[in-house]
């Protein structure tokens, strides 16, 4: 394993790698909450829940 | 996105299961908060319809209360028994009638 300067430790990621996987994450969260708002909506929408 | 240097800190391979762990947790939680605190969500999973009440009114006429809000919004016409005896005649306002017996001056039962 060639000693990459832009490796950072303690995880050994470039800034580079951190910023594709925080992506990752963040757009998977985004996807995550367009499921729950279409959820709640229905849950409203069918349930007594808001009356 | 300057949180992404957290992986610089925190290994993706340990963080991102933490991450949608504590999500799943969150979500276990909540959804076993609301089928405790509600009466609906049990009703629907045991498949019973979501509003007993006004549903077992509108099908099964004999529960209709004599005093209740829902008779206060029905809208009743009542005329006296044809012999004059104790009982009267109720016409729904979809048409069905029921005979209504008044055993005494201060309680009235519905009979269909």
């Amino acid at each position: 394993m060639s000693d990459d300067p832009d490796k950072v430790w303690p995880t050994g990621l470039t800034l580079k790698e951190a910023e594709e996987v925080h992506s990752y994450l963040i757009d998977g969260t985004r996807v995550f909450g367009a499921i729950a708002l279409l959820a709640h909506v229905l849950v409203a929408v069918s349930t007594p829940w808001l009356g | 996105m300057n949180n992404a240097k957290m992986w610089l800190v925190v290994k993706p391979t340990v963080g991102v299961p933490l991450f949608l762990g504590a999500v799943a947790v969150g979500s276990f939680a909540v959804h076993v908060a609301v089928l405790t605190n509600t009466t609906w969500v049990a009703d629907f999973l045991s498949g019973s319809s979501a509003s007993d009440d006004s549903a077992a009114l509108a099908t099964d006429p004999s529960i209709l209360p004599a005093s209740g809000t829902a008779a206060a919004e029905l809208p009743m016409y009542i005329e006296a028994g044809a012999d004059g005896s104790q009982s009267m005649r109720v016409i729904l306002p979809d048409g069905r009638t029921a005979t209504l017996v008044v055993d005494d001056l201060t309680q009235a039962a519905l009979l269909q």
